[in-house]
């Protein structure tokens, strides 16, 4: 290993108390797990070498207190988080860690195009198989699997969606590896989480006012923006001045925060399925001035709650009717009902196949290998190899209902493997990955977490994505479930320019 | 704007104003308990509560006059009650946490500052109790949640957009005010009758709770004679905290929210309120508590009809008679 990357001067930080000691003095990198800023102990990579040298002439004390005061903005602006099932936490910040992941120019141009790539093949499958299902036909998928899949919406068979695009808003998750960078999962009904996105961004602006500037540091600010670009697009065409707004489930929906974040970035009305009413085929808000019409509307509501006489009959938070104004074209549901065919988990090994089948290219970002239960050799693999997998339920999310085979007791993977066999094909399992770690913040120091990435891909008329994402870090040390409801934080994510 | 949001900024207004008015009554009275001797602070209680149209927790204000200690203990849990009880909606905390939750759901409608001024004085008021504040100067903690109530007043003015939502936020803010008022001033008639030797630290603590003593030694000198001092709260167009003022307000708020939606009914109501106050209150007999109650009383119902006209046209109305756009 080189040792040529010169140590910061001293000087910078002098000599401290242990309080004020330098930042990554004691830092050691992950035995197995890639480290997003050193290539080794005490040796950064090149495109970390400034940051590593401002960061680490910053005392302890000054850098801890800099924690305390973000995450007391945090709770001060309401950025929260609501965990389910979890009364006294009804309204929790998600935690912000202050060293920023960071990313060279090139290797976020490769992720770009990937993700870019990703997008367009997701969306052509979904107007295929919602269309005359080539793809099936043609046997690249097994039929059985999306006519099975509970998220498949027969009713959107000939629906006209604006542009093809099925998917207008997807929020991939990428984990690193030391084989590079892989997609774990394709978020393309409801993701969230571009508000912490933005959230950690602000914050690190107020912490670490000239580290932007000296690191030219891609700006993610026009997200708002260009999200309301992507809705405007998906307008009818003969409506010049679209009414788009914001459908929330409400405010004990976890994402609320962001919800109404998103709406005020965007300056469109946050509506509630109260506040909404189909007449004549056409979708109105009820207003202070009387009904107005509606023409876009950004659901964060899932399918099954979008509209009580189409899906879910017992649903409170949803729109009568609001299925079959979107039928007559007189108002546009993004993401479209029915996306997510596309992302359940069993679909997913599919999707580099998909990529190859729709556009004739080689998949950029790679899938992590995965195994259906539902298929024989892969539940006896499954089964035989439990204390090396991560088993996921097909319809869960979140975090929630998964087996860490190597961290759970042998009881656990018992009786989840009882689980598996009385109904495999709602189970799929991946090897335990060594997700990459990045530097965080202890009570003691610095240690490696590991982390994901969330960037956020808007796709109408054409395709936008900000150079950013919600870098997701969990923070229990060893832990590998980095998702916000299972107790994880978020950092800020930096791309360089070139 | 989204009738949604228009009821919650009405709301922000209603609570905060309710939440406002309690840090006034029970700085008052806790100032009371330092010097005051204990057939008053009782009879302040009962005025409190009167006006408030509650009855304490524990039951009725009965208590033993002749255990000076027993009735300060007691003021601790009256004071608790309004303050900081769980179950009563309208103590301090829960008016400022319902404010707080109106504000979270129409956080797009009001500025960065004004969220900022009610999730902090909500947060400090979640972590604490009676027992926190009462054996350290527990004036000093109403005076302080009213500055920070009235921070959120000051930054809604000059930050808001003088559009639906801010007349929404004004017309709550002020049909509570109207409604409270008339309700202190009842409760202090029917505790305080007129007939009665007058004891002036009585009205001059009305005064006070108005915040109007300063307005009223300009306008009365410092003669606090019931008559006077009831007339200014009721009549006075110029005093922020009197019913005319408060009906005037409303007034104007619903003239620029009819430009949207007219709302006949209410309008009229503060119409007629209003004109009752310029040329019929003078002319009642003064010395008449019974009359004064009943005025005060039609004062009340008046703003309840404004609310309940107000939600009928703008929050709930039926959909077959609504404009469409």
């Amino acid at each position: 290993m080189t040792t040529e990357t010169p140590r910061p001067s001293s000087s910078a930080a002098g000599e401290k108390t242990t309080a004020g000691a330098r930042l990554f003095a004691d830092y050691q990198v992950h035995p197995s797990c890639y480290d997003e800023m050193f290539r080794a102990s005490g040796i950064p990579h090149d495109h970390c070498q400034e940051l590593w040298k401002a960061l680490d002439a910053m005392s302890r004390t000054d850098i801890k207190v800099m924690q305390e005061r973000a995450e007391r903005s945090f709770l001060h602006e309401g950025i929260t988080f609501a965990v389910y099932g979890d009364e006294s936490a009804q309204e929790r910040i998600i935690p912000i860690d202050l060293l920023p992941r960071i990313l060279d120019a090139g290797t976020w141009d490769f992720i770009e195009r990937g993700l870019r790539q990703r997008i367009k093949a997701l969306n052509l499958f979904l107007a295929d198989v919602y269309g005359p299902a080539r793809i099936l036909t043609d046997g690249v998928l097994p039929g059985e699997l999306v006519y099975s899949c509970p998220q498949y919406r027969i009713e959107m068979r000939g629906v006209e969606v604006p542009h093809g695009a099925y998917v207008s808003l997807c929020g991939t998750d990428i984990v690193r590896t030391h084989d590079g960078f892989m997609v774990l999962e394709d978020n393309l009904r409801v993701p969230s989480g571009v508000s912490y996105m933005l959230a950690n961004r602000r914050a690190l602006k107020a912490s670490f006012r000239n580290l932007f500037r000296q690191h030219r540091v891609r700006g993610i600010e026009d997200y708002g923006l260009l999200l309301l670009q992507t809705l405007k697009e998906l307008a009818p065409p003969d409506i010049s001045n679209p009414c788009i707004v914001l459908l929330t489930p409400g405010v004990y929906n976890s994402a609320f925060y962001e919800h109404m974040f998103l709406a005020r970035e965007m300056g469109i009305e946050l509506v509630q399925g109260k506040d909404l009413l189909v007449h004549d085929g056409f979708v109105y808000m009820r207003t202070t001035g009387g009904l107005r019409r509606v023409d876009v509307i950004y659901r964060r509501v899932d399918d099954d709650f979008l509209d009580p006489l189409a899906f879910r009959p017992d649903s409170q938070l949803g729109v009568p009717g609001l299925f079959y104004a979107y039928r007559l074209g007189n108002v546009v549901i993004a993401n479209a009902p029915g996306t997510g065919v596309a992302d359940d988990k069993s679909v997913y090994p599919f999707v580099p196949d998909m990529i190859r089948y729709y556009l004739g290219e080689d998949p950029l970002l790679a899938n992590v290998e995965t195994h259906l239960c539902r298929q024989p050799e892969g539940l006896e693999y499954t089964l035989d190899n439990l204390e090396h997998l991560v088993v996921k339920m097909v319809g869960e999310s979140g975090g929630y209902g998964m087996l860490v085979g190597p961290h759970a007791t042998p009881d656990e993977r018992a009786e989840y493997a009882r689980e598996i066999r009385k109904d495999p094909s709602n189970f799929i399992s991946q090897p335990t990955l060594d997700l990459s770690c990045a530097p965080c913040l202890t009570g003691d120091g610095v240690a490696p977490r590991h982390v994901d990435l969330r960037p956020f891909v808007l796709h109408g008329q054409n395709t936008r994505l900000v150079p950013g994402a919600f870098c997701r870090v969990a923070l229990t040390p060893g832990s590998l479930v980095v998702n916000s409801s299972q107790g994880g934080g978020g950092k800020d994510f930096w791309v360089l320019s070139s | 704007m989204l009738s949604h949001n228009a009821q919650g900024l009405y709301w922000i207004g209603r609570y905060l104003e309710r939440a406002e008015h309690g840090c006034r009554l029970l700085a008052d009275q806790l100032e009371a308990l330092q010097d005051r001797p204990v057939d008053d602070i009782d009879r302040m209680w009962r005025r409190l509560y009167a006006s408030l149209k509650r009855s304490p927790a524990g039951g009725s204000l009965e208590s033993n006059l002749s255990d000076e200690e027993f009735m300060l203990a007691d003021s601790f849990t009256l004071a608790d009650d309004l303050t900081f009880e769980p179950s009563n909606p309208g103590a301090i905390r829960n008016c400022v946490a319902s404010a707080r939750e109106n504000a979270r759901q129409v956080r797009n409608s009001i500025g960065k500052d004004m969220w900022y001024c009610l999730n902090t004085v909500h947060l400090e008021l979640s972590g604490i109790g009676i027992g926190d504040i009462w054996n350290n100067q527990p004036g000093d903690f109403y005076s302080h949640t009213k500055d920070a109530i009235r921070t959120f007043s000051g930054a809604a003015d000059s930050t808001m957009y003088r559009d639906c939502g801010w007349h929404f936020l004004q017309l709550g803010r002020f049909i509570e005010r109207a409604q409270l008022l008339a309700s202190l001033l009842d409760a202090q008639v029917s505790t305080f009758p007129t007939g009665e030797q007058q004891i002036e630290s009585d009205w001059c603590s009305l005064l006070r709770v108005c915040e109007a003593r300063f307005a009223y030694s300009r306008r009365h000198s410092l003669e606090y004679l019931p008559c006077n001092v009831i007339g200014f709260l009721v009549s006075d167009p110029l005093l922020s905290h009197s019913i005319r003022y408060s009906l005037a307000q409303i007034t104007d708020a619903l003239d620029a929210v009819s430009e949207e939606q007219p709302a006949m009914e209410a309008s009229h109501l503060g119409g007629r309120m209003s004109a009752y106050i310029d040329y019929e209150w003078p002319g009642r007999d003064p010395e008449d508590d019974q009359a004064t109650r009943h005025a005060l009383q039609r004062i009340h119902e008046t703003c309840c009809h404004l609310h309940d006209n107000i939600e009928a046209t703008y929050f709930n109305y039926i959909i077959e008679d609504s404009p469409r756009s």
